[in-house]
C-alpha cells in the first residue's frame, strides 16, 4: 500500500477525487520507524482543466524571447497554472503545497477571494488615473498602512516593487542627511537597480558597474559569523566603518531583520539596537527593509524590526503587501518626507486604485483571519519538526528563522560547515516530486527557504517536514 | 465672416440635426460657453458613495506626504472611468485628454483588457519566473513580433523608471564604457539613477549622478538651430570629443519628449545621433514609455518615424493600459552580457500583467488604433494650427498622432512662456469638462495625449474649448 501510494505521488496524474477529500495518514510506520510517503493534506477544490501551452512549449519561448539569465527551479521545471490558498496546481492538475509563497509574496493565499474581489471591483471602476487627481483608494490604504507602524512613521510613498522602495529610501536618506555613504550588511539583498545593487551584498547579484557610496559591514550571522550570536561585537564593525571609511557622518544603515535571499539569516540578538545608536551618533537614518519579513510573516510581530526593539526612520516594503500585485511602499516620518518637496517627485503607477485596493484588502484579511498568529503557531511547530530532523540527519547544519520565515541549511561537514550545494538541489527536486515546492537561498545556494502563504496549516507543515524526512532518508 | 462659419460648424458638430442651426454671428462669450458640451456617450456611471474630495485630500496631506502634488486649485476626485471619459464623485463626466499621463492606451476599463485581468486574477496572480507560466511567454513573443531588426529579447519590469534603469545597466555592461548621454529637457524617470538621465532641474534632486552628459536638445521650436538636425548632431559629436573619453556607454532619447512638453526631435536627428554614438562604441536606447504603442499614428513605435532601429527599447505606461508594467527589449547579443550574473525581478512578467499586456496588443490591433490615431491626430493638429492664426498666444502646435503639444507664449518672437495663462486655461478646461496635461520646463505647454479611442468629435470639442478659453483670458 505504501509503495503504491508513493508511486501515485510521483507520477504526474492528478490523484483521484476521494483522495483529496481523505484524511492525512501517519507518515511514520510505528513498527519500523521508517518514513513513508503520504498524500497532501485534504483540500476541497478541483482546479480548472488546463488546455494552454505545455511546459516544453513555454520553455522554448522563454529561451527565445526572455532574458538568457532567466533562471528556473528544478531539472524539470514545473508549469504552474493555478493557485488557491497555500496550494498550486500544474498543467496536469497536480496539486503542490506551496512552501515558498512566490518568494514570500503570497501572504493571504493564492487568489484569496477577498483580495480578488477588491481587485475585480476596483478594476471595473477605475484602473489608473495617477495622483494628479484624487481617489479614495490610495488615501484609505495609506491611512490603514500607517496605523500599523509605530512612532511617527506615518507618511507613505507607494512604488511598484521592493527595488523601487529601497531606491527611494536610499535617495531620501541621502537628501535628508546631505551625506552619501550608506552601510548595509554582507549577504544582504535589497534590490537590483542602480543604488540597491550597491546595497545588495552578494557577488552573484552584482554586475561589474559602478556602485558608489556603499560600505558593507560584517554580517551578524549566528551560524557562519565569526562572533557567533554576539550582536554587540558585530556592531563594532559598523563603528569602525564610520570612523575609518567615511567622513564620520553617514546617510543611513539599512538591513533586513531576517535576510531573505541571503538564506533566512536572523541578525544576532543585540545587534540592531547597538547599531542604531552608532548610526544615530553619526547622523544617519535607520532603514528597515521589510520586503520579506513584514506583514505578520515572523509571527511574533507584524514587522521584523519589532523583534529587535528598534524604531526605524524609514521602512520599506513590497512582496506580501499586495498578495502578489506589483506594489511597494516606503513609510517614514513627516520630517524626513519633507525633503522630497525640494523638487518634483512622481511615480506614475505608484498608488494606483487597483493596487491600493488590493493592499487594503490584504491588511483586512491578515487581521480577520489572524494570519500573524497563525504564522506564529504553525511556524513554531514547523521549526520544531525541522529541528527534530536536524537531530536525525547530519546533513542539516542549521535550522533557523521565525514564524513562517524558516531556513534549513545543508552542510556536508557540520564542523567545517561545508555547503552541501548538490544535495540541496537534489532534495529540492525530490520534494517537488513528493508535492512540496520550497525555495533556495544563501550565498552558497545551500539553504532551503520556507516562506509559505500565511494560511499554512499544521497539516501542511507536517507534510513538508515528512517530505524532507523521506527524501533525506533515501539519500 | 470666418467666425460665423466657424460657429455654425461648431453647432453642426456638437448638436447635429436635432437642433436648429443659427446662422447669426452670435459669438458672445455666453453663447460660446453654452455651446460647449461633451460629445454624447451612452454610459451612466455607478452612484458613488465613497469618501468625498475634501476628506480624501485631507488624508492625502496627512498620510502621503507634502511632496505629493496634484492638478487644479480644487483637486478633482475621479472615481470611475470608461474609454476616453472619466467621472467625478458627482457623476459628472469629463473628456480625458491626458489618459492618466499618456498611460491609458485602449481606454479606461476597456472590456477586453478588463476581462483578461479579471480572468487571470482568479486563476493565478503571482508565482515568479522560477516556475513556468504561459502568459509571460505569450506576451513576450507577441511584443517581440512588433519590433524591427533583431530586437527580440524581453525583460519585464514594473515601471518606466525600472525599464530605463535596466537599459542603462545593459548599455554599460555591453560596451564596457561608463558615460551615458541624454538630451536636455528629457524625462526618463524619477529613481536615483534615472534622475541622472532626466534633464530638467525641477525633477532633479541634488545627488551624484554617475557620469551622465546632457547634450543640446534638437528642439525645432526653442532650439538654437531650429530644425537643423545636423547642427545639433555636430554638437553631440563635440560633446563626446571634448567631454568624454571619446567612448560612451549609450545614448537615450524619447522621439517626442513627454514631460518636456511634447517636443518632437528635429527630423533626421536620431539617424545622425545613432551613427555618432555607435562610432563612439555606445548603444542607442529609445525611450518609448510615452510615444510607443501606436500613439504616434504613423508608426507603432516613435523611433520608427525617425527611420532608426535602436539597440534597446524601453516601454511602460500604455503597455498595460494602466497596469504597473514596463519592459526592455533588446538584441540577443546585448542580452547575453546580462547572463554573467543573476538578475531577477519578483513582480516582473507576472501572469496578470502579462495577460493584460497581451490583451492590450490585441485590442490595438483589432480596433486599428494606430491608423485611428493618425487620422484623429492629424485632424486635431490641423484644427489647432488654424487656431494659431486667430490667437497669438499659441506659440507652437506640434506632435504626431495623439501625442500633441500646444505651447503658449505671451510674445511670439521672444517666445516668453505664458505660464500663468496656461494655468488659468488648464483650470478653465476642467470647468468645461476636459482634463488635459501640462508640461514643458516652464509649465506652458498643454499636453493632449488621450486614450487612443479618442474620436474626431472629442478632438473638435477640445479645439472649440481652447478657442473659448483663450477668448476668455
Amino acid at each position: 500500500m505504501t509503495v503504491s501510494l508513493a508511486t501515485r505521488l510521483v507520477t504526474r496524474r492528478s490523484p483521484p477525487l476521494h483522495w483529496r477529500r481523505g484524511f492525512a495518514r501517519a507518515a511514520v510506520d510505528a513498527e519500523t520507524n521508517t518514513v513513508a510517503a503520504r498524500e497532501l493534506p485534504p483540500f476541497d477544490y478541483s482546479p480548472l482543466p488546463y488546455a494552454g501551452p505545455t511546459a516544453d512549449e513555454i520553455l522554448a519561448k522563454r529561451k527565445e524571447y526572455l532574458s538568457p539569465s532567466i533562471l528556473h527551479l528544478y531539472k524539470n521545471p514545473v508549469n504552474i497554472v493555478e493557485g488557491k490558498r497555500q496550494y498550486l496546481f500544474d498543467e496536469n492538475g497536480r496539486r503542490y503545497v506551496d512552501a515558498f509563497g512566490g518568494i514570500a509574496t503570497v501572504c493571504c493565499g493564492h487568489c484569496h477571494p477577498d483580495v480578488v474581489e477588491a481587485i475585480v471591483n476596483q478594476t471595473t471602476k477605475l484602473q489608473h488615473s495617477t495622483v494628479l487627481y484624487l481617489n479614495h483608494a490610495i488615501a484609505d490604504f495609506a491611512q490603514a498602512l500607517a496605523s500599523k507602524l509605530p512612532g511617527n512613521l506615518k507618511v507613505v510613498f507607494f512604488t511598484n516593487s521592493g527595488s523601487e522602495a529601497n531606491e527611494l529610501a536610499m535617495l531620501i536618506a541621502r537628501l535628508y542627511t546631505g551625506c552619501h555613504d550608506i552601510i548595509s550588511l554582507r549577504n544582504a539583498y535589497h534590490g537590483n537597480a542602480a543604488g540597491t545593487m550597491g546595497a545588495t551584498a552578494q557577488s552573484i547579484w552584482k554586475f561589474n558597474v559602478v556602485q558608489s557610496g556603499i560600505h558593507h559591514a560584517l554580517n551578524p550571522d549566528p551560524y557562519r559569523g565569526i562572533f557567533g550570536s554576539d550582536g554587540e561585537k558585530y556592531a563594532g564593525d559598523v563603528q569602525d566603518i564610520i570612523n575609518f571609511g567615511t567622513s564620520g557622518h553617514v546617510a543611513a544603515f539599512m538591513s533586513e531583520a531576517i535576510q531573505g535571499v541571503g538564506g533566512i539569516v536572523e541578525l544576532a540578538p543585540g545587534y540592531l539596537p547597538a547599531v542604531y545608536n552608532t548610526i544615530k551618533k553619526a547622523g544617519g537614518l535607520f532603514i528597515a527593509d521589510e520586503v520579506q519579513v513584514g506583514f505578520g510573516r515572523t509571527g511574533s510581530y507584524f514587522w521584523g524590526f519589532e523583534a529587535h526593539n528598534v524604531v526605524p526612520d524609514i521602512v520599506t516594503m513590497a512582496k506580501g503587501i499586495g498578495n502578489g500585485i506589483p506594489l511597494g511602499a516606503v513609510v517614514t516620518t513627516p520630517e524626513i518626507a519633507e525633503v522630497l518637496t525640494h523638487r518634483n517627485y512622481f511615480n506614475t503607477f505608484g498608488g494606483n486604485p487597483v493596487s491600493t485596493a488590493a493592499g487594503l484588502a490584504v491588511l483586512k484579511v491578515i487581521e480577520k483571519e489572524h494570519l500573524q498568529q497563525n504564522a506564529f503557531v504553525v511556524g513554531s511547530y514547523l521549526k520544531e519538526r525541522l529541528t527534530a530532523l536536524k537531530e536525525k540527519y547530519d546533513l542539516i547544519g542549521d535550522v533557523r528563522g521565525r514564524g513562517l520565515m524558516l531556513g534549513v541549511e545543508l552542510v556536508t561537514d557540520r564542523e567545517l560547515k561545508i555547503p552541501a550545494k548538490t544535495e540541496t538541489l537534489h532534495v529540492m527536486d525530490q520534494m517537488k516530486e513528493l508535492g512540496v515546492l520550497i525555495g533556495k537561498g544563501g550565498y552558497y545556494g545551500n539553504v532551503f527557504r520556507i516562506t509559505p502563504p500565511l494560511c499554512f496549516t499544521k497539516e501542511d507543515a507536517d507534510f513538508v517536514a515528512d517530505a524532507m524526512d523521506l527524501t533525506l532518508s533515501r539519500m | 465672416m470666418a467666425m460665423v462659419k466657424r460657429s455654425v460648424g461648431v453647432y453642426q458638430r456638437l448638436f447635429g440635426s436635432s437642433y436648429c442651426l443659427s446662422t447669426s454671428a452670435a459669438t458672445t462669450d455666453h453663447d460660446a460657453s453654452q455651446r460647449l458640451q461633451l460629445p454624447p456617450f451612452d454610459y451612466k456611471p455607478r452612484p458613488y458613495k465613497g469618501p468625498l474630495a475634501d476628506d480624501v485630500f485631507a488624508r492625502r496631506k496627512k498620510f502621503l506626504g507634502p511632496s505629493l502634488f496634484h492638478f487644479y486649485q480644487k483637486p478633482l476626485n475621479i472615481v470611475e472611468g470608461k474609454m476616453q471619459y472619466l467621472f467625478d464623485e458627482n457623476g459628472r463626466r469629463y473628456l480625458d485628454a491626458f489618459a492618466g499621463i499618456v498611460t491609458i492606451s485602449c481606454g479606461h476599463c476597456h472590456p477586453e483588457v478588463l476581462n483578461a485581468i479579471m480572468e487571470q486574477s482568479k486563476l493565478l496572480q503571482h508565482t515568479t519566473t522560477i516556475y513556468l507560466h504561459h502568459a509571460i511567454a505569450d506576451f513576450a513573443e507577441t511584443l517581440a513580433s512588433k519590433m524591427p531588426g533583431n530586437l527580440k529579447v524581453v525583460y519585464f519590469v514594473n515601471s518606466g523608471s525600472e525599464a530605463n534603469d535596466l537599459a542603462m545597466l545593459m548599455a554599460r555592461l555591453y560596451t564596457g564604457n561608463i558615460g551615458m548621454i541624454s538630451l536636455r529637457n528629457a524625462y526618463h524617470g524619477g529613481s536615483s539613477s534615472t534622475i541622472g538621465l532626466t534633464a530638467m532641474n525641477t525633477w532633479k534632486y541634488p545627488i551624484p549622478e554617475g557620469e551622465v552628459h546632457h547634450v543640446m536638445n534638437p528642439d525645432p521650436y526653442r532650439g538654437i538651430f531650429g530644425s537643423d538636425a545636423s547642427s545639433y548632431a555636430r554638437e553631440l559629436q563635440d560633446h563626446i570629443d571634448y567631454g568624454t573619453s571619446g567612448k560612451v556607454a549609450g545614448f537615450i532619447a524619447e522621439t517626442i519628449q513627454g514631460a518636456g512638453g511634447a517636443v518632437e526631435l528635429a527630423p533626421g536627428y536620431l539617424k545622425l545621433a545613432y551613427d555618432i554614438i555607435h562610432k563612439a562604441g555606445g548603444v542607442c536606447i529609445a525611450d518609448e514609455v510615452q510615444c510607443g504603442f501606436a500613439r504616434t499614428g504613423s508608426h507603432f513605435w516613435g523611433f520608427e518615424s525617425q527611420g532608426v532601429i535602436p539597440d534597446i527599447v524601453t516601454m511602460a505606461k500604455g503597455i498595460g493600459n494602466g497596469l504597473p508594467l514596463g519592459a526592455v527589449v533588446t538584441t540577443p547579443e546585448i542580452a547575453s552580457v546580462m547572463a554573467q550574473k543573476l538578475q531577477f525581478n519578483t513582480f516582473g512578467g507576472n501572469p496578470v500583467c502579462s495577460a493584460g499586456g497581451l490583451a492590450v496588443l490585441r485590442v490595438l490591433d483589432k480596433e486599428k488604433r494606430q491608423s485611428h490615431c493618425a487620422e484623429v491626430g492629424s485632424h486635431l493638429i490641423q484644427r489647432l494650427r488654424s487656431l494659431m492664426h486667430v490667437h497669438d498666444i499659441i506659440g507652437d502646435v506640434r506632435g504626431r498622432g495623439l501625442m500633441v503639444g500646444i505651447e503658449f507664449v505671451t510674445d511670439r518672437k521672444e517666445k516668453t512662456p505664458a505660464k500663468a495663462e496656461t494655468t488659468t486655461m488648464h483650470e478653465r478646461f476642467r470647468e468645461i469638462g476636459i482634463l488635459v496635461g501640462k508640461g514643458g520646463m516652464h509649465g506652458n505647454v498643454f499636453r493632449i495625449k488621450p486614450p487612443l479611442c479618442f474620436t474626431k468629435n472629442d478632438a473638435d470639442f477640445v479645439v472649440d474649448a481652447l478657442d473659448y478659453a483663450i477668448s476668455k483670458l
